[in-house]
């Protein structure tokens, strides 16, 4: 697996596409579980706060998933680095994306990090 | 040279920005373009801080908050000096989010929907402008991207906006660099 991960808006998904060669993208952001037939999902930290909300834990989805995604690219947004969110429910799910963040990139065999559309392999 | 600086608030990328345009201009002309439009005593107060900030560097300062590729046809700016605009993030606020000052107080006009586009291909344009004429651009702007609270509409839109603004400039920059704690980290 591949992770790519950066801030909202770096162009994350577009790098991926152009980085890997690939087309097939299953987007998570606005609703949906992972379609893992596809090459690339993205928009993971949005279905992670739509499963912490639910009273999930992101991590494990992808624990007990783990051979559904060995071939694929992830990304993911980083919110980590904004302000302590005020909202419980918002808190929580921000410590479930970086949590997943961490077993994802110890899982895989590359990590990207995208900045300004830029990215650089950091694993 | 064409540089895009980005990074956090209050992490030094004005002052290495300063350094960098510095450095480019090479005894010829160096230009601040001011992008900020003050709105209150605030903001008078952080100019005055930044244009002593500036003091003994050499910098000529040009007001220009919007509209940049005006620039690329004024008479009185030579495209073949060193240019320093601090900051992408201020010229779009003012171009998408203007405000008028109305007996002192400020009176938001409402969101320019064709500002990220018109930004954007300014900012690129004289990118480009300088490039030919043998000149260079820093272009300072800010990353506001690591929040997980969703913000409303408007500044979302401001939010994809400025980064799509970042990430036309970074195709045509030289060199794109992120400065977090006045430490340096090269991209491109």
């Amino acid at each position: 697996m591949i992770l790519v991960f950066g801030g909202a808006y770096q162009g994350k998904t577009d790098y991926a596409m152009k980085e890997f060669g690939l087309s097939e993208v299953c987007d998570l952001s606005e609703s949906g579980e992972p379609d893992f037939t596809k090459e690339i999902i993205t928009g993971i930290d949005a279905f992670a706060f739509r499963l912490s909300a639910a009273g999930e834990n992101p991590t494990d989805y992808f624990r007990a998933r783990r051979e559904l995604w060995d071939d694929k690219v992830l990304v993911i947004t980083d919110v980590s680095q904004g302000v302590v969110p005020i909202d419980k429910d918002v808190r929580a799910a921000r410590e479930a994306n970086g949590r997943l963040m961490i077993y994802l990139a110890g899982e895989a065999k590359q990590v990207h990090r995208v900045f300004c559309g830029i990215g650089k392999r950091i694993k | 040279m064409n540089v895009l600086i980005s990074g956090g608030a209050k992490n030094g990328k004005s002052l290495y920005a300063q350094q960098i345009a510095s450095d480019l201009a090479d005894c010829g002309p160096l230009y601040y373009i001011a992008t900020m439009i003050p709105r209150d005593e605030e903001d008078r107060a952080r100019i005055k801080r930044h244009i002593s900030e500036r003091e003994g560097w050499g910098f000529t300062t040009i007001e220009q908050g919007k509209g940049i590729a005006e620039l690329i046809r004024r008479e009185d700016v030579d495209l073949k000096g060193s240019f320093l605009l601090d900051s992408v993030t201020a010229v779009l606020e003012n171009e998408m989010l203007p405000v008028a000052l109305k007996d002192g107080r400020q009176e938001f006009l409402g969101e320019d929907a064709e500002a990220p586009e018109r930004v954007r291909r300014e900012l690129v344009a004289f990118a480009e402008a300088v490039r030919e004429a043998g000149g260079s651009v820093v272009f300072v702007s800010d990353g506001i991207y690591g929040d997980s609270c969703g913000y409303n509409q408007s500044t979302e839109n401001y939010r994809e906006a400025l980064a799509r603004a970042d990430r036309a400039l970074a195709e045509v920059c030289d060199r794109v660099t992120e400065v977090a704690c006045g430490i340096t980290e090269e991209w491109k």
